[in-house]
């Protein structure tokens, strides 16, 4: 069951309808939006290679595609990359296929830390999708068309995780080799109490001003524990980055059910 | 034109995919097709210029006139009077009536126009026909709109001296997905090609980006994120919109909409000054129509001028006796269409929250469509918003066509050396997507305002023990129960194995490519089981026809809850 929650997304990348038939070494190659959906009661995050071996792709295969790719050069115009990440060619600006190893935070420039500073987030995403957005490739040739669809789904993921600092834990993890098992049941006698203490006054909280005022107490909690990450994962005590991310998970469902309420 | 009438084309939705793209890119032209006026638009190769017909006009009525043999619509007809409109032989307002089933209010609402509208109830298409030698002869909302464009295409080749194909049209946001297919069908019995259905504010939201973009370039501005807050409303629809604009890229926060407009507003005051009038017109007689016509008219014009005045006078003679004198003022009126201003905020604030976007970072209000320009809509509006005032830079009534046609040339290739067209508009779901599942709830997959395009999957199971098949019924809206919103299509998965309820994973998901296109999938897995126990099921969306009203009743009567779904509970 785990292993599938997103089956027809991952099945469906190896479909030629949505993807390129002439270049079938791209097939494994697009995180779907789904992935990452934090309005969604779970966030679902998987690892790439996880799905591979599932449905039979050999992971070896896939890391030395990986490799080959990462010579950049223009497919279509033959000129080779100038910068780097290489999504869209300088000279002819042709979209490129995906490249897998590029990972989100150097689609947007940055280093791999989690206090990133997301104030230019949205430019540089509104940047990449006029360079990459599938409306603007319309007249373009069918392959062109594919790698648009896929980059540009890819960037909005990527702009999607990165603009969520729960979304971005749990990727850094991922990054990592760690998967976060968001749907863990709470051990910690005291966290379970705590829990159980929001979830009531949520549920009993007549007015809209004292909702307000426990999505206050919520945030609060979220940003000492967002804190409590960022250090964790600098020093690399990933144990405690895991817990961190589990509580943020926990505050972030609170919030959700606060909104609904509001 | 040497051409036939129209020309209709092929049912296939294919259309265009396999072209040979041309030597240099055909430029498409916007259209924005509203409930009362019509405007064509083309980028001239610098800006974006509005096409005039013969009578040099650039809004011109949207009405198709039967006479005899041949239909004439209001691109090139000359009516030799307004009242002609009002004859029973003309049909207008489409746009309110294409793609809706005989059970929906906005077709009953339709009752009161000068033609005939007749509806059974049953969820099939209302029979609507207009008078011809006193005779009632029938014909569809997608024959009328595409008798209309073929004039509008028309009258764009002749100023363009070259073929027309490729059109962008504007669509009102709460359209559904259906009657999007009605106006593809239109156009591809106009033998138009349609490159995108535009929501009309994402429109609106392209003609900002670039003015925005042109004022940063002047003066070497910051070019830092603007919100603006987007409101058209015109004859038929009222759309809301929230954009984040930043260099040339308009990304869509949120949208609603709803299907209240000047129609509405019209009726309201017609039945203000005429309380009787359902009754008074049932026959639906020749008399009548004309009587109903000149209410019609009479009532408009004071609706019109109470904009810029505080009372008006309406003084019309309907003929049997029946003569209307009375003042109207601007508080009556205000207070007649209530209902109809609370809609209206209720869809600001709805977006606003959507948007997640606080009213304080709004940079600008935009006001466009006919009934912007009424002082109570434009004030709620602005108050909602904690605006002084609208913005400047647009006209209210051709920001629309223009954006259309900026969108036509962007999504035909065209790029312009002065970077006016270096723009992009990230468009987001206008409503949500899911199926029906837990009884006759509705369970979306594609939640309203994704940025497109989105793919989306959930799992449901059996509702009961060793069934194996279920229903997957599609729905679009935003009820909560099936019934409130739109249904799109069905199919069976079949080959579920036995076991008890609650025990198969049924995936299904929901894909909206860059072209809007919809497809739905079902495939069915067992616990324990890593791979499907049968092929994937891929349905292109909507599927239904024109009874789909009738198709749910028929669906629930055949099956019952036998082929229920439930959605698939996980363990925590
Ligand atoms: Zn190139």
């Amino acid at each position: 069951m785990l292993n599938k929650k997103l089956w027809i997304s991952i099945l469906l990348r190896s479909r030629p309808h949505f993807l390129s038939t002439l270049f079938p070494k791209q097939k494994l190659s697009r995180v779907f939006s789904c992935s990452y959906h934090i309005s969604e009661p779970r966030v679902y995050i998987r690892f790439e290679d996880h799905f591979i071996g599932n449905f039979g792709f050999p992971k070896k295969n896939f890391c030395s595609q990986v490799s080959t790719l990462s010579v950049s050069k223009c497919w279509n115009c033959n000129a080779v990359a100038l910068s780097k990440p290489f999504l869209a060619c300088e000279s002819c600006r042709c979209v490129q296929p995906v490249d897998p190893s590029v990972d989100y935070f150097q689609i947007f420039g940055l280093k791999k830390i989690y206090g990133i500073d997301d104030t230019n987030l949205e430019s540089k995403y509104k940047n990449w999708q006029k360079k990459l957005h599938p409306d603007l490739v319309h007249s373009k040739s069918e392959k062109e068309k594919e790698y648009a669809a896929e980059q540009s789904a890819r960037v909005i993921d990527a702009y999607r995780t990165l603009q969520k600092p729960l979304l971005r834990a749990m990727y850094l993890l991922q990054m990592e080799g760690i998967h976060v098992d968001e749907e863990k049941t709470v051990s910690e006698p005291e966290l379970l109490a705590e829990m159980m203490e929001f979830r009531e006054a949520v549920e009993e909280a007549g007015s809209p001003q004292t909702l307000k005022q426990i999505q206050g107490q919520v945030q609060e909690k979220m940003e000492v524990w967002s804190k409590y990450f960022e250090n964790a994962f600098k020093n690399r005590k990933f144990d405690d980055a895991i817990s961190s991310t589990q509580r943020m998970t926990y505050y972030h469902r609170i919030n959700e059910e606060i909104i609904k309420k509001l | 034109m040497a051409e036939p009438a129209y020309t209709v084309a092929s049912d296939s939705e294919t259309t265009g995919e396999d072209k040979p793209s041309p030597a240099y890119p055909e430029i498409a032209i916007g259209i924005d097709i509203g409930t009362s006026q019509c405007s064509v638009a083309v980028w001239n190769g610098s800006e974006v210029e509005i096409l005039k017909n013969t009578r040099n006009r650039k809004m011109m009525q949207s009405y198709v006139t039967f006479k005899d043999e041949i239909p004439s619509g209001g691109v090139t007809d000359e009516l030799s009077h307004e009242h002609e409109l009002f004859s029973g032989s003309t049909i207008f307002n489409i746009k309110r009536l294409i793609g809706r089933s005989d059970t929906d209010p906005v077709v009953h609402a339709s009752k009161t126009l000068p033609f005939l509208v007749q509806t059974l109830g049953i969820g099939v298409r209302p029979l609507i026909a207009a008078l011809v030698n006193n005779a009632w002869r029938s014909t569809t909302p997608e024959e009328v709109l595409a008798l209309y464009l073929v004039e509008v295409r028309a009258m764009a080749e002749i100023q363009l001296k070259k073929a027309v194909r490729d059109v962008v049209l504007t669509v009102p946001v709460a359209f559904s997905r259906f009657q999007l297919t009605r106006i593809e069908r239109a156009c591809a019995m106009a033998g138009l090609h349609v490159l995108r259905l535009m929501p009309e504010p994402t429109a609106v939201a392209l003609l900002y980006a670039q003015q925005q973009q042109q004022s940063v370039h002047e003066n070497m501005g910051s070019g830092s994120e603007k919100i603006a807050l987007i409101f058209n409303m015109g004859a038929g629809y009222c759309d809301v919109c929230v954009t984040a604009t930043a260099g040339g890229v308009s990304e869509i926060k949120a949208l609603s909409g709803s299907t209240i407009g000047g129609e509405d507003i019209l009726q309201n005051v017609m039945h203000h000054v005429l309380p009787n009038l359902d009754s008074l017109f049932l026959s639906h007689g020749i008399k009548e129509i004309k009587a109903l016509g000149l209410l019609r008219i009479a009532t408009q014009d004071a609706i019109h001028k109470l904009s810029s005045q505080n009372s008006a006078k309406i003084d019309v003679d309907l003929g049997s006796g029946l003569r209307i004198s009375k003042v109207l003022h601007r508080f009556e009126f205000e207070e007649v269409n209530q209902k109809i201003f609370e809609k209206c905020g209720n869809l600001v604030t709805q977006c606003l929250f959507d948007a997640k976007e606080d009213v304080g970072n709004i940079s600008d209000v935009i006001l466009v469509g006919g009934c912007s320009n009424i002082p109570k809509i434009s004030s709620l509006v602005l108050s909602l918003c904690r605006k002084g005032e609208a913005y400047m830079g647009m006209n209210r009534l051709e920001a629309i066509v223009c954006g259309a046609a900026l969108e036509g040339a962007i999504a035909s290739g065209v790029t312009d050396p002065l970077g006016s067209l270096d723009l992009l508009t990230i468009q987001t779901t206008p409503s949500s997507i899911g199926i029906q599942a837990g009884g006759n709830n509705f369970v979306p997959i594609i939640i309203r305002n994704t940025t497109m395009p989105a793919r989306k999957e959930l799992w449901f199971t059996t509702a009961h023990d060793n069934q194996t098949e279920a229903l997957i019924v599609v729905y679009e809206g935003g009820g909560k129960t099936v019934e409130e919103n739109h249904l799109l299509g069905y199919f069976k998965v079949m080959g579920i194995p036995s076991a008890p309820k609650g025990t198969p994973e049924i995936s299904v998901c929901m894909d909206i490519d860059a072209s809007n296109a919809l497809r739905v999938y079902a495939g069915v897995g067992m616990p324990g089981v890593q791979h499907p126990v049968m092929p994937f099921l891929e349905v292109r969306m909507p599927s239904v026809d024109d009874g789909h009203g009738w198709c749910a009743a028929a669906l629930m009567k055949m099956y019952g809850s036998t082929l229920d779904l439930n959605i698939l509970h996980k363990t925590i």
